[in-house]
């Protein structure tokens, strides 16, 4: 995989009748700043998006991307700064605002309602619906749209529940088509999408930019930003570094941009990695199935080997893992554990087994936001912690205290609430309370550092590294190549469900496992270099 | 000295949270009581000091018990006030058996009434509300099957009941029940870790889940203790009025809920004592009790209980979004 | 060339499941000549449906909170505030009593949608609070008792049986069901309602105005819970601050999951919840036939809504199935 992008090639996706010099300009942001607490989120931002042309948003998490997006969208309020559209300054307190100025957004977060039909959720909340909705040339205009992004096998009136997740994506655009939108944001949309979906998303995205709509294409898939779009600007630390033509930078400099030339360096630094077949088998997993989302996969997990598994949002990864921890019912297979057979259709089964799994939504399922750091940090633990039923209150305190120390969390924010700290903080509780736990054979880490800047993912993942080192066995799931490089001994690829490789990290090649990320068993052979 | 600190530090801010609140309570009250001293005819007494603690102690009892419902994030249960009448039923039924034997019938038959409905909600995710629902229906329904309509009066020939509605040193005998189980049961929820793992459930049911807590059997016990509680309170009720029908089940189970509410806890879950309950029960008696004074109808006292609960909720889930 | 397939889904297992509850008491009423000496005659259809209009639009208003994420807890004392007011205004037009108690009502709608849309809160307490305040002001404007209503002929006007089976008063439960029902599924509103049930937090990014709909649905479920309590009011010649006997949430709780709205939101219509209340009206019918106590009905009613809530949980069937295979592992060791 070449690190420079030739400057001549054809790229983005700029309208022949926009010349870039004299382009119009749709949205201007001027001094844009938010903190949420003590969080400063944006600061100072100013950019400007012009007519016709797809404006990609890169930047590492934190860097303030989804602020924007959101201030954008309504669903934020600035603190300063203005936001111009069409030259008039504008006031977006609600989404229905933003709508209403025909700014549209599409991310990641779906906000499709499950319970109603694809029909109803793409004209859901859209200003221009009549009173009286079901009409025919509405359902003719939703047919259109539906087949021009390649669901032509998708009925109007299934409801959304039985879709999966790329197709509810693509519904979604759909709904942003329909809404005749001037400013469109896609803010990570590929994420879930395989590959021929998303050259569909590029297609459209081109023909909404030819009739002179704009696009604002927030992503990290740098090579998706050099394929279509016209301008680059990086966010880092909530301010704006750089903005570029496309064809004046290349991904080097992108990527220097978006982490700083220091962490760049830092976030390169080789570390030492375990060789497989030296330690015990502690996790044997034969032909795990899923239906609908994970296949046939067999993993062997041995006692201080850190097994990364790769895989695009969606292909079955984090499936996986919830599935060691026992939030899987329907999951078939069996897993053994230290040699014996263990069932693990309850979260309360697996944790018996030794098996501690650490969910990817830390904020939704993994942390308890109200209470405080400590209880936290004790809940794996407080059988331990209690005799006949009454918590030890001391030896609570001293492993809070302990557990917080070793995982990098500053001991005043023992008693605050888990809300009050930062995401790469809150993340370390996390993560807190799985370390030195007696009887843990395996740790299951549902992406690790996800939202977390780079200088909190190396702590964490010294942690992971710590705690493999005493014996445990470790295995995370990540959808970044950088962070499986750098933390995993074993690189096991997943795509659609089915391991497409295991390959030691020593032997492993960067453009290899991106390759085997994200496309299918049968067009990796030319990937690879 | 940063090990010092953080020792003081631990903690600190939750216990302070909840000082404050039960400071500001203990507050409104003292200004609620002094103004209804000054104003009030007959408020200021000893006597009615006592009413007010003993109907304070009734509802305080079933109060408490449902607290640890609302603190596990299951809402309230609308089943309490026809348990507290059944329990004073099968209390003055059984005292034919002695008064022991009577007070520990009733007290398991109150928890497994509540077990089962903790069960369909903890292990099968029933709505708690809706079920609760239908178990006061059922329970209406079979109270009055199995009395064939009529009152339930005690035995003649035993009389060790009359002891528990008695004066104990002035006091009614409720009320120290009412104080004993109270500081029970906040110790419970403070000092073990069935108490600590209710407020995690109750904060966050799906991190609970992928903790691995126990989620049916917190449940369980939850509503198990509410229950347990409110039979014990019927126990009381009944040997109080020496009569039981289902006409007992009156304002209770809404007097228990308001009191949860009144008293600032969450109804969320996750947030709130079993201190606050029982502040909450003593100002809602004492608001009642001076509005009886001055002359309120029925009436005017259900609308003033409800206004009360109106501006708490609004004022304490001010913070806690739900959607 | 693609034409416009119809976007009506086929009808799944789940939805059908109120009208199979109601083929089974219809079935049963039929049945009870059988087993008894009665002949079931038109009377009975009569009483069902005056049965119907009593309490039927309570539970069409309950559903519709309901299937728009919430719960309206006070929709039992605000049927009893709909008749004391119905009765204390309408001495000389009952339309004018009418309008008075839908005033009410829509007064308090507006406010406690107004607390629950604004301060984003559980519509749990606060419809708690709310089933206090308007039951303490029902007491107060009765003075503490059932108040006479002296214009007999408006309730017997009626109650005055039409083509036999029905009634003003049920004919008129009957079209706002059919308008309600139109509306649902017609109206851009309908879908809105679903969407703020099924996902809140998306149906408000895709920009539907949430907070104004929650405060239409609380005003809505006041109106529905209002009007059959006056009509009621009317054909008893009283209103009276208590309902003996019968628990009004019970009874709409009951009829509405019967109907297929799901607590989780989002799922339920008009016409199901109609069918849940003539199953329970039939029920009801067949209970009076048998002259059954008033608690065998209260039995069956709070059984009844367990064994809903407990069929519609929606862990159970992965709790049986996660004990069957933990018992079949047990006994292979």
């Amino acid at each position: 995989m070449s690190d420079e992008r030739d400057p001549a090639s054809t790229s983005g996706s700029r309208s022949p009748l926009v010349d870039a010099s004299v382009a119009a300009v749709i949205l201007e942001v001027v001094d844009f700043s938010k903190s949420f607490g003590p969080v400063r989120a944006v600061r100072s931002l100013s950019l400007d998006v012009r007519v016709g042309e797809v404006h990609a948003i890169c930047g590492h998490n934190g860097a303030g991307k989804s602020t924007l997006v959101k201030a954008l969208v309504g669903l934020v309020r600035p603190d300063e700064g203005v936001i111009r559209f069409d030259g008039q300054e504008i006031s977006l307190r609600n989404p229905h605002d933003a709508q209403a100025h025909g700014i549209a957004l599409v991310n990641q977060e779906l906000s499709l309602v499950p319970e109603l039909s694809v029909e109803d959720n793409i004209f859901l909340g859209g200003l221009d619906v009549p009173l009286v909705y079901r009409r025919r040339r509405l359902s003719e205009h939703a047919r259109s749209v539906l087949d021009q992004l390649g669901l032509r096998h998708v009925q109007l009136g299934t409801s959304v529940e039985s879709l999966s997740i790329g197709e509810r994506q693509l519904v979604e655009i759909a709904r942003l088509l329909v809404r005749d939108a001037r400013l469109l944001i896609l803010d990570e949309p590929t994420a879930t999408l395989s590959k021929p979906e998303i050259e569909r998303v590029f297609k459209a995205t081109r023909d909404l930019v030819a009739q002179g709509r704009s696009v604002i294409f927030v992503s990290h898939r740098l090579d998706e930003v050099f394929e279509l779009c016209d301008r680059v600007t990086v966010l880092r630390d909530g301010q704006r570094v750089a903005t570029h033509e496309i064809h004046e930078i290349d991904r080097r400099t992108l990527i220097e941009h978006m982490l700083g030339e220091m962490e760049g360096a830092r976030a390169m630094v080789d570390h030492e990695h375990a060789v497989p077949g030296s330690g015990e088998t502690v996790v044997r997993i034969d032909r795990l199935t899923v239906p609908g989302s994970v296949e046939d996969v067999s993993l062997t997990l041995e006692s201080g080997i850190i097994t990364g598994l790769a895989g695009q949002v969606g292909s079955g990864t984090s499936t996986i893992l919830r599935a060691l921890g026992g939030l899987v019912p329907n999951a078939s297979g069996t897993v053994e554990v230290r040699g014996k057979k263990v069932l693990l259709n309850t979260p309360r089964r697996a944790s018996a087994a030794g098996l501690l799994y650490l969910p990817n939504d830390r904020q939704r399922e993994g942390l308890f936001l109200g209470q405080s750091v400590e209880r936290n940090l004790t809940v794996t633990r407080l059988r331990r912690l209690s005799r006949l039923g009454v918590l030890l209150r001391r030896r609570i305190q001293r492993a809070a205290r302990e557990l917080a120390t070793m995982a990098g969390v500053s001991l005043d924010r023992l008693g605050s609430p888990a809300a009050s700290l930062s995401g790469g903080n809150q993340q370390k509780v996390l993560l807190g309370r799985a370390l030195q736990l007696e009887g843990t054979a395996l740790l299951a880490l549902d992406e690790p550092t996800r939202g977390v800047d780079v200088g909190g993912r190396a702590d964490i993942h010294n942690l992971v590294r710590d705690a493999a080192r005493q014996g445990t066995a470790v295995v995370f799931s990540s959808t970044e190549l950088d962070e499986v490089l750098d933390l995993a001994d074993v690189v096991v690829t997943i795509f659609h469900g089915r391991i497409v490789s295991i390959v030691p990290r020593a032997e492993a090649s960067a453009s290899a496992i991106l390759a085997d990320m994200t496309t299918s068993h049968a067009s990796s052979t030319e990937a690879s270099s | 000295m940063s090990s010092v600190m953080a020792r003081v530090g631990i903690e600190r801010r939750l216990l302070g949270l909840a000082d404050l609140a039960l400071a500001v309570w203990l507050a409104i009250l003292a200004v609620v009581t002094v103004y209804g001293a000054a104003t009030t005819t007959g408020f200021l007494t000893v006597s009615n000091g006592k009413a007010i603690l003993t109907a304070a102690s009734f509802v305080g009892i079933i109060a408490v018990g449902l607290t640890v419902i609302v603190l596990s994030g299951n809402l309230f249960s609308l089943a309490l006030g026809q348990t507290a009448a059944i329990s004073a039923m099968v209390f003055l039924w059984t005292l034919q058996w002695g008064l022991a034997a009577a007070i520990l019938l009733t007290l398991l038959l109150g928890l497994v009434i509540g077990a089962v409905q903790g069960f369909a909600v903890g292990a099968w995710g029933a709505n708690p509300i809706i079920v609760t629902i239908g178990a006061a229906g059922l329970m209406e329904g079979m109270a009055v099957w199995l009395s064939h309509g009529q009152s339930i009066i005690p035995p003649s020939n035993e009389t060790s009941w009359e002891r528990l509605g008695q004066p104990v040193f002035g006091l009614p005998a409720p009320v120290y029940v009412f104080i004993v189980v109270t500081v029970i049961l906040a110790v419970v929820m403070r000092r073990t870790r069935f108490g600590r793992q209710i407020y995690l459930l109750g904060e966050n049911r799906v991190a609970a889940r992928a903790a691995a807590l126990p989620i049916t059997l917190l449940t369980v016990g939850a509503f198990g203790i509410a229950s347990l509680y409110t039979a014990g309170s019927g126990i009381l009720i009944g040997a109080t009025s020496a009569n039981a029908s289902l006409l007992l089940v009156g304002s209770y189970t809404y007097d228990a809920i308001a009191a949860a509410l009144v008293g600032g806890n969450a109804v969320t879950g996750g947030r709130g004592s079993i201190a606050r309950t029982a502040a909450g029960a003593i100002f809602i008696a004492t608001i009642s009790d001076m509005l009886l004074l001055r002359g309120y109808s029925t009436g005017g006292q259900i609308l003033v209980r409800g206004i009360i609960v109106v501006v708490v909720v609004v004022l304490t889930n001010l913070r806690e979004r739900t959607r | 060339m693609s034409t416009v397939e119809t976007t009506r889904r086929r009808p799944r297992a789940g939805e059908l499941a109120p009208f199979a509850i109601l083929v089974i008491m219809i079935v049963a009423l039929a049945l009870v000549p059988v087993v008894t000496q009665y002949t079931v005659r038109t009377a009975n259809v009569y009483d069902i449906f005056q049965n119907f209009a009593s309490y039927g639009l309570v539970a069409l208003a309950l559903g519709i909170t309901i299937i728009a994420g919430e719960f309206d807890l006070s929709v039992s004392s605000m049927y009893l505030l709909g008749g004391m007011v119905a009765v204390l205004t309408g001495a000389g037009s009952p339309l004018v009593g009418i309008a008075a108690a839908l005033g009410t009502a829509i007064l308090v709608g507006l406010i406690q949608g107004g607390l629950i849309a604004r301060f984003r809160l559980n519509s749990m307490p606060v419809t708690l609070g709310g089933y206090l305040v308007v039951l303490g002001i029902t007491y107060i404007l009765g003075h503490n008792k059932s108040v006479m209503y002296d214009n007999f002929t408006v309730g017997l006007r009626l109650d005055k049986p039409v083509l036999q089976i029905f009634s003003i008063r049920s004919l008129v439960s009957l079209g706002i069901f059919v308008l309600v029902a139109l509306v649902l599924r017609y109206l851009r509103v309908g879908r809105d309602i679903r969407a703020i049930g099924g996902d809140r937090r998306a149906a408000r990014v895709a920009g539907v105005p949430v907070d104004r709909l929650l405060v239409g649905v609380f005003v809505v479920s006041a109106l529905g819970a209002a009007l059959p309590g006056a009509l009621l009011s009317y054909s008893l010649a009283t209103a009276s601050p208590t309902n003996i006997g019968f628990d009004v949430l019970t009874f709409s709780a009951t009829a509405a999951l019967i109907g297929g709205v799901r607590l989780s939101g989002g799922k339920g219509g008009a016409v199901g919840i109609a069918a849940g209340v003539l199953s329970l009206s039939v029920l009801q019918e067949i209970l009076a036939i048998l002259r059954s106590p008033d608690y065998v009905s209260s039995l069956i009613t709070g059984g009844l809504l367990v064994i809903v809530t407990i069929v519609w949980a929606p862990d159970l069937s992965q709790w049986f199935r996660t004990t069957r295979v933990a018992a079949a592992a047990e006994e292979r060791t």
